[in-house]
């Protein structure tokens, strides 16, 4: 077992305490906590899985402009200040779904045979060159829908909050 | 690295944990956030797959669909608390079982 392989189990088991924290904890607040606990261990398997620019990515867009929306959100609402159930009344259904669809899941993952290169450990880094040149020439046309539906996204978010009297 | 057996299992696990928080909570906010746990699960996944077939296919356009995954998401999240934050406005709840006015 190479050093990167231990490394990885590692950072997956953080990883899935801290999710297994953003379901099951009874304070919001510590959610969001174990949420952006959670969001890192992602971006450190990417790094695992060699892909340095889609951790940038996930640190940049969840760790820096998501979280920052999910806590003014947490705020705005005023969530913690009010304590109450925070699970609805069908929590034992929810539960025994998620346990069979992660039956179904893993029984798939397990039983089914990947295209694997011999030498897992010699599998190089995707450059970032080369990733800019792929978007910027092959995924142009994508890559341009994304930007205008990015904006109009937020244009939306906007009008959304923004309250009634302000919008006349 | 590990076995891409190992990483899906990995994945798997992250997925049916968000799936357990959208069953399970109330608060429209903390279901936003399992959400976001499911997809960066499928974001995970794509990756893998990606990296593990690099050089058996010859290219790794699925490390690009994550890249316009998270794009997504963000605007996914954005929208989302938007519609939280009016709606609390509104009905003074976040709880989604409280804001019950189309259900028959």
């Amino acid at each position: 077992m190479s050093a990167t392989e231990v490394v990885f189990y590692v950072v997956a088991v953080l990883t899935l305490l801290s999710a297994l924290g953003v379901t099951l904890v009874g304070n919001i607040v510590h959610a969001a906590l174990f949420f952006i606990a959670s969001l890192g261990g992602v971006a450190a398997i990417y790094l695992i899985l060699t892909v340095e620019f889609l951790a940038l990515v996930q640190i940049l867009i969840y760790g820096g402009a998501v979280v920052i929306l999910i806590l003014f959100a947490l705020m705005l609402t005023r969530a913690r200040e009010r304590p109450q159930a925070l699970f609805g009344n069908t929590r034992p259904l929810g539960v025994m779904a998620s346990l069979g669809l992660l039956t179904a899941l893993i029984g798939a993952a397990v039983g089914s045979k990947w295209v694997e290169p011999a030498d897992r450990d010699s599998i190089e880094p995707v450059p970032f060159e080369a990733i800019g040149d792929v978007i910027f020439t092959v995924w142009i046309v994508p890559f341009i829908v994304i930007g205008i539906l990015l904006s109009i996204a937020l244009d939306g978010a906007i009008l959304l909050a923004t309250p009634e009297d302000e919008e006349s | 690295m590990p076995p891409i057996e190992n990483v899906l299992v990995v994945n798997a696990i992250l997925f049916a944990i968000g799936v357990m928080g959208v069953l399970t909570r109330r608060n429209a906010i903390l279901i936003l956030m399992s959400v976001e746990i499911m997809l960066s699960a499928v974001t995970l996944n794509l990756v893998a797959f990606a990296i593990y077939g690099k050089v058996e296919f010859g290219n790794f356009t699925g490390v690009i669909f994550a890249f316009f995954l998270i794009v997504v998401a963000a605007a996914e999240v954005a929208l989302a608390l938007g519609i939280v934050v009016r709606t609390f406005r509104n009905r003074a709840t976040a709880n989604v079982d409280e804001v019950n006015l189309l259900k028959w």
